[in-house]
This record gives structure tokens, sequence and C-alpha cells, in this order.
């Protein structure tokens, strides 16, 4: 007996990962390492890999990043897949002859999906079949609904009609030596409606190869139809497998519990383990070597990175560049990714958010202790206005009992300290508030410049860890943090997805993917050391059915009238001088460096700051004008902040090499050496020259 | 170290990585001095067997392969069509002469149930025949990866080391003395198919 595959299926454009809607809207996910690594770890089925780019050219330079990629092309990415990738890999994407069949196979795939050159050249499914076997080729057909009954394949992504109806082009590629059909529904894609198991069914009873199904799973419930209804080999879904947390496993477990004979859940391979294996000798190498580079200076550093193909440019009605921290897309207007999801968020209804806040109240209540027992949830605090806010929503709105969590850096300002020791009084709630020791941050701080350029490595996993270690220890499955920073930021969710925090999420973007045992060794630092980085095990957040929530997705999140309420009610201070960096002073309170020297560090690598940012969700929110925010950009990007004296002072390094170690991490897309000075293209040069 | 035999059809790089993971020595072999050295040697492949077997003769494989497994009695792991290779005989495509090392032909499956279909794609649970052996250790059933519409039926049922079920059992794998093969894929077979690796590459550095 074969078991039914779950398969997770990851859209490739460009080199990153992205979500898709309707086969149109692309929203950008992170890299394909991390999440792939994180299948192997999981022992998942299958992984189908579609690269959906229009041109074969990816640049994912970051000096900043762990994951490191030799090459700019799609097969780059999979053969750098295939390092971490035990499950079996189809591959597809602007495969168009028999040579990009073998170069994929050779690359690291097991099968090649074949989609638009199938319906234009059906002898080729022939031609693949007969020279690497039927196994090998998996068609790709894309179905959509007629209006009057009926369906019609469309190839291109979606965009061309081909007059071919499904079933029967299904029973053709069978006969021409397709050993599979991957059956995607372009109506159902990215809505969450779940499977067309009118369309499965068709497909399934003209042919007798496997047939997996994909498109429209919005629920973990909702894979097993496709199986039991639509007699699928395989089910399959793209988006889902993003956004929450051990979202595989939970996704097993609910085809094993509706009978479907799958391979159980494992998690955890001890070939594979979730924490990522680092070659620390290749480490110390690379560390090395930039600290030669920056002792050798900026022409040297500029010298030794070709710089991008495509000229910088910014959002035409934020003033988001195109290179950024946060992977962003841009639509042919233009109008950055995250303009067009505030335009989504302005657009949500007063009736959708009163339904958004009744789901919260579901997931509240189910979450509720009835015992005693424990806490009703956790909500990590930094003291800072949406921590205000979140736990005024949580116990005064909802009337839970939390337990606020804090982890403390070191690192905060007076008013800052004050506010976060105010919560437990004002709330009357209770409060762990954790400091590692001072000798450790000031090492962890040390190497986080030098390895990758940001010395709060240790607050940003810090802060995404130790409340899920309290959450494990006192066995409380639910977290609540405020805003999902990258919807807000880039745009990189529909408001749709309900994204929760996740172990790759925090991997990927908050680490950089650097993970607590990268630095075991360094700076005289043990394991034993990191206990407050260490993320607790699948199999317990499994077990407790861990969730983090972001209630950004129920409530409306209007940061400035947050700050207000937070300051009438309970007495919430702001700063009481400007920060240097940014004109907003009710942000970052918890830590001086974050709008200082970390946020100056952005500026270095990416050629913008938290000036820009702020000036974004404010012209986002109608508080400003593009001109007005133009003008503070430029006042403000660039200021190096005077908590920088206070930093070298705290490790130990002085002002020169800090800005030498910066200087390594210079995106060469972003910024060029002009007569010995850094010199980048400007938001402001743009505007006039328009 | 352990030659991998470069088939130009298949998965290659995915059977390299299986192995690096599980920290064996590998390397590719390009021609049939490369097995020389070699403390063992694996033949990956997909695809079909008149072509994988055509691909072993143009280059003088055939002879090399016998001589270093039956005369300097050197491990050999087959896998999928790798496998099926080690055989007599293929009738997949017409007839086929098989490398004749483990003693069956190459059968085209029969689906005997509407659920059945073929290829055969999908995680099947093998069931280990012996108490222990070198490919399985003292494992009981696991779940292997397989994508095949070909299997070996074998003529000395001793080889059998392991089957699935597919209507009855059929050879998932064999085990005669130095000479071994898998119908599934063990570089895409997850946990279970990597300990699996990993006993054969120990099981090289031992003999």
């Amino acid at each position: 007996m074969v078991r039914p595959r779950l398969i997770p299926c990851l859209l490739l454009k460009n080199g990153l990962l992205v979500r898709s809607q309707l086969f149109k809207v692309h929203q950008d996910i992170g890299n394909p390492m991390s999440t792939v690594m994180r299948f192997s770890n999981w022992n998942v089925d299958e992984l189908l890999l579609l690269d959906i780019s229009d041109h074969d050219y990816h640049d994912l330079r970051r000096e900043d990043l762990q994951q490191q990629y030799e090459g700019d092309t799609a097969l780059d990415v999979l053969r750098a897949v295939s390092r971490v990738c035990f499950m079996p890999l189809a591959f597809g994407g602007r495969i168009r002859t028999l040579e990009d069949i073998e170069l994929r196979l050779a690359s690291g795939a097991d099968k090649c999906v074949i989609n638009t050159k199938a319906v234009e050249d059906p002898d080729f499914i022939t031609q693949a079949s007969r020279r690497f076997g039927a196994q090998c080729v998996v068609v790709s057909i894309d179905a959509k609904r007629l209006e009057h009954g009926g369906y019609e394949v469309y190839i291109g992504g979606g965009k061309r009609p081909t007059g071919l109806e499904p079933s029967s082009w299904a029973r053709e590629v069978e006969r021409l030596g397709a050993g599979e059909v991957f059956l995607n529904s372009v109506d159902r894609d990215g809505s969450a409606l779940g499977y067309d198991i009118e369309l499965i069914r068709s497909v399934v009873g003209a042919t007798s190869i496997p047939v997996v199904a994909c498109g429209g799973v919005g629920a973990y419930g909702d894979f097993a139809a496709g199986v039991t209804q639509g007699g699928a080999s395989a089910v399959s879904a793209a988006n889902i497998f993003h956004f929450f947390e051990n979202s595989y496993p939970f996704a097993k477990r609910a085809c094993l519990d509706a009978g479907l004979a799958m391979r159980p859940v494992v998690l955890g391979s001890r070939w594979n383990p979730r924490e990522p294996i680092y070659d620390q000798a290749q480490a110390d190498t690379r560390i090395a070597s930039r600290l030669d580079l920056a002792r050798r200076g900026p022409s040297v550093v500029a010298a030794g990175r070709p710089s991008g193909r495509t000229p910088i440019r910014w959002c035409s009605r934020c003033v988001s560049p195109t290179i950024s921290a946060a992977p962003m897309e841009f639509d042919d207007a233009g109008v950055c990714s995250a303009c067009r999801m505030a335009d989504m968020k302005t657009a949500i209804t007063a009736e959708e958010w009163q339904r958004r806040r009744e789901l919260l109240r579901g997931i509240l209540e189910r979450y509720r202790c009835t015992d005693g027992s424990r806490y009703d949830c956790i909500i990590p605090v930094s003291g800072g206005k949406d921590s205000y806010f979140q736990t005024h929503v949580i116990k005064h709105e909802f009337g839970l009992n939390p337990l606020l969590v804090t982890y403390n850096g070191n690192n905060y300002t007076d008013v800052g300290w004050r506010n976060v020791h105010r919560m437990k009084e004002v709330f009357d709630v209770d409060h762990v508030f954790y400091s590692p020791s001072v000798s450790l941050l000031k090492r962890l701080n040390r190497l986080g410049m030098i390895v990758m350029g940001d010395m709060n490595w240790h607050a940003h996993v810090g802060i995404t860890t130790l409340p899920i270690r309290v959450a494990a220890q006192f066995q409380v499955p639910l977290l609540i943090w405020g805003e999902h920073g990258y919807l807000d930021q880039c745009g990189q969710f529909s408001m749709d997805d309900f994204p929760e925090m996740t172990y790759r999420d925090r991997l990927e973007h908050f680490a950089r993917g650097y993970e607590w045992n990268y630095m075991v060794g360094r700076e005289g630092i043990s394991a034993q050391d990191m206990i407050p980085y260490q993320y607790p095990a699948d199999q317990v957040l499994f077990d407790l059915d861990v969730r983090g929530i972001y209630i950004g997705n129920y409530l409306y999140w209007e940061a400035n009238d947050h700050a207000r309420m937070v300051i009438e009610q309970y007495g919430f201070e702001i700063s009481d001088q400007p920060f240097e960096r940014t004109y907003r002073r009710m942000s970052n309170l918890d830590d001086m460096h974050e709008n200082g020297m970390h946020d100056y560090l952005k500026y270095i690598k990416f050629g913008y700051g938290r000036c820009t940012d702020h000036v974004c969700k404010d012209i986002r929110a109608g508080l400003m004008s593009r001109e007005e925010g133009i003008a503070l950009v430029r006042q403000m990007d660039h200021i190096k902040s005077r908590d920088l004296s206070r930093w070298l002072d705290y490790t130990g390094m002085a002002e020169v090499d800090f800005d030498r170690i910066a200087d390594t991490f210079r995106d060469p897309r972003v910024w060029r050496v002009e007569n010995g000075e850094w010199v980048k293209d400007n938001l402001w040069d743009e505007s006039s020259a328009q | 170290m352990l030659a991998v035999i470069d088939m130009k059809v298949g998965n290659l790089r995915s059977v390299l990585e299986g192995f690096a993971r599980v920290g064996a020595e590998v390397q590719i072999a390009q021609s049939p001095a490369d097995l020389e050295h070699a403390e063992g040697i694996v033949v990956p492949g997909v695809g079909a067997f008149g072509d994988g077997m055509a691909c072993l003769e143009q280059q003088g494989w055939v002879a090399t392969i016998r001589a270093e497994v039956i005369d300097k009695q050197k491990a050999i792991l087959g896998i999928c069509l790798g496998m099926q290779l080690l055989a007599d005989g293929s009738e997949e495509h017409g007839m086929h002469r098989g490398l004749g090392l483990i003693r069956g032909q190459v059968v085209r499956l029969e689906p005997t149930e509407p659920g059945h279909r073929i290829p055969n794609m999908g995680w099947c649970d093998v069931t280990p025949h012996r108490t222990s052996s070198v490919l399985f250790g003292h494992s009981s059933v696991e779940t292997f990866y397989f994508a095949h519409s070909y299997a070996l039926a074998c003529a000395d049922a001793a080889d059998i080391v392991a089957t699935f079920d597919y209507g009855r059992p059929l050879t998932a794998a064999v085990e005669r003395a130095h000479i071994f093969g898998a119908q599934f894929h063990p570089e895409k077979s997850q946990q279970p198919g990597l300990d699996f690796l990993d006993r054969f590459v120990r099981h090289v550095k031992r003999a």
C-alpha cells in the first residue's frame, strides 16, 4: 500500500519564496533554505518547488545574513536547497528542453514539473519520459472554472487559455508518458475556500497515474477531502505552511485524525536537527576575512563587490527603497507591497474588524485557563506603547489574566525603565523580568557587530525566545504579540493569512540565520551561557499546542492612537528628549541603541534608517505628505547618534574599528566609493529629476 | 571512500548529498578507472533499464563493476533503477540484459486494486525479513519513498531482505553477501532513509 502524501508547495520568485494569490499577487516570505531545512527536520513527505520568476536572475547578497548563495540563477538556489533537502523534490518553472531537465536533476531535483511546454509541445512529454523515466515527469495542470460550468486548462502562469479540458488533457499526458499530474485550481489559489473536489475527482477518474491536488487549502482540516472525496494520491498547499508554528506536523495530524493512512508525525531528525549545524572553521574564516577587509579600508571593500544590475528605486507613494532590510515587492505602478497592504487594511470595514475581534475572542476563550492551574496567556512586553496596548486589550477588554514577560537586554533608557516597571502596578498583573548577565551581553554585543553588523542580535533573539521558554515552563499555550512587523513594514502577508510567530521567522528574520549555537565557543561563551536564547523543542511546543498570535491581525492598529490612549489612561511616558535618528518620540524606549546605532547600521547596510520607516508609516496613515517625509529622511537617516559612545565604552571597541567593520556590511547595490568616500543614490535626487 | 557512478540521467546530486549528510566520503565516478580506489560502489539511477544498461556498456563499466564486485569482493549498493540493473535482465521496453549480480528479472508492476497507480510514487511500508541485516539492522517496519513502474522478481528468495506490499509482497531490498540493492530511494526517505545509508556506509568501513 502506498501512503497518501502531504506535500508543501513552495513558490520561488527571483530567489525568494513568495506567497501567491489568484496567481497574481506575490508577496515575499523569505529565503527557501530555512524553510526547506525545517521541512527536512519535520520529515516532510515530499516537496514541490516552483520557480515562477519571469526572468532567471536573483540577487540575494546580504553580508549580514548567515546563509550565502553562490551564483544568481534558479539552479544555484536549487543546488543550495539540495544540500538540506532529504525528501523527494519536484522542481518546476521555465523547463523548455531536455537539457533543462538534465540540469535540474544534476542540481538536486528528483522530478521535473512541466506546464506550459507540455501544452505547446506535447511530444516533449514523451521525449522526457523516454529519457528520464515516467516517474521523473510531472505535468502541472492549472485549471480554471468556466462561468457556465466545466473547466479549462490555462498556461503561462494562469494567464493564457488553451481550450483544453483538464480531465481529457490529463488522460492525454498520461498516454504521452507523464508519471504524475499536479493539479492546481486557479480560482482557489490563495482563497482558503478548500479544494475544488469536483475538479480533482474528474481528473483522478480520467487517469491511472498519481494526481496531486493543490489550491484552496485554508485550514488543516481542508486537506483530507482531497483524498477521501477527490481520490488524489497526494494533497498539497502553499500558503498555509508559511504562517504557523509546526504547520506541517499539525496539518499531518489533522489528516491522520481524518483517517488518512499517511506517514506519522515525526518531529526532529537526527540527521537534520532544527538548529543549523555550522561549520565553525568556515565561520572563523569568514569572521577573520571580514576583520581583515575592515583593516584594509573602504576602497578595498568596494572593489571586491560588483554593483547591482538595476538601480535603486523608491516607492512612488511612500519612500520605501527597492533594496531593503525587509523583503518587498513593487508593482507596475512603482508602489510597494507595504502601501498596497496598507490600502487593503484601510479598506477593511468596521463589520470586518468586528468579525476579527470575535475571532480573537474565540481564540482567547479557547486558551483561557478554566481550573486556576496556569495563567491565561503570556504577553511579551518591552514596556513600550504597544506592550501597554496589548496588556490593556487582554486584561481590560477581554478580561484575561496574563503573565508579562520581559527580556532585559540592559539597554533601557530611563524613561523606558520606568515604563516597563510601571506595568505590573497599573495593570495589576504578574511580571517576569529576565536579565542575562551583563558580561554575556557585552560579548554578544561585540559578536553581533562583528558577525552580522548588528549589536542587537541578542535582543532580537532574546525577545523571540525567552517568552516561549516561559510559556513552556509555565505550560501556557498562548502568547500575545503586538503587530507583525513585516506585515506593516513590507506587506509580507495578506491580512487573511493571520500569520503567527514561528521558529522559522525567528531564525531567518530575527536571528538572520545565526542560531544560539553559532555563538558557542566564541568570546569564551558556553552552551550553558546561551540558555536564554535556546528555543524549546518542537515536541514540547507541539504537545502544548503553543501559538503566538499577533493581535494586530485582529484589531485595528494605529501606533499614534495607541500612544495617546496609554499616556492618558496608564501614565505611559514618552521620551523627554528627541531621538536623533527619528522624529517619533514614543518608539523603542526599551533599547537606547534600537533607534540609535543599531538603526544607524541599517543605514550603513541599506542606505536608509528608521526615519524612513516612520515616514513611510505616517505617509500611509495620511499624517504626512511625501515631500514632508523626504525632508525628514534627508535630515535624519544618515545621523550617527550619541549612544555610540556608550556602546563603545560598554564593549571596549574603538570608533574607527566600529566604522570599518560597519563598512564591510554595506550593500554593493546601494553604496559605491567615489574619491575615497562612500556615496549612494538619494531619494531627493530622484524627486528633483522627476 | 564510496564511488557513485555517474549514470548521466538521474538524481546524482541527491544521492551525493544523502551520503554527505551521514558523513560519508563520496566521489563521483566518471569512468570505470575511478572505481579502483573506492571501498564501495553505488549505482544510483532513475530512468529506463535499457538506457541505463546502454550507458554502463558504452563506457565499459560492466566488466569493471563485475571485476570489482566479484573478484575484489567490494560492496555495491544499487538504488532504484540501480538495484534493477544488478539483476539478470528486464522486460522494460523489450528484453535487456543486466549486470547479473543478483539472479532475477525486472517485471512491470501490475495493479491489483483501484488505488494502485503506476508509477508507484510515494511512501510504502518496508518489512525486513531477517532478524538482522546490514541494510536494516534490527529495525522493524519503516516507511521509504518509492518511484518506479517496474520491480525486481528475485530467482532466489533468500536474496530478498525486505518487501513492500503492492497487492502482494514485492522486493523492496536485496542483500546477498556484499551485494545490496534498494528499490526505494533512501537518499529521499528522510530520517529512515539516511539511517539506511548510514548502515551501508558503516558496513563498507568495517569491511
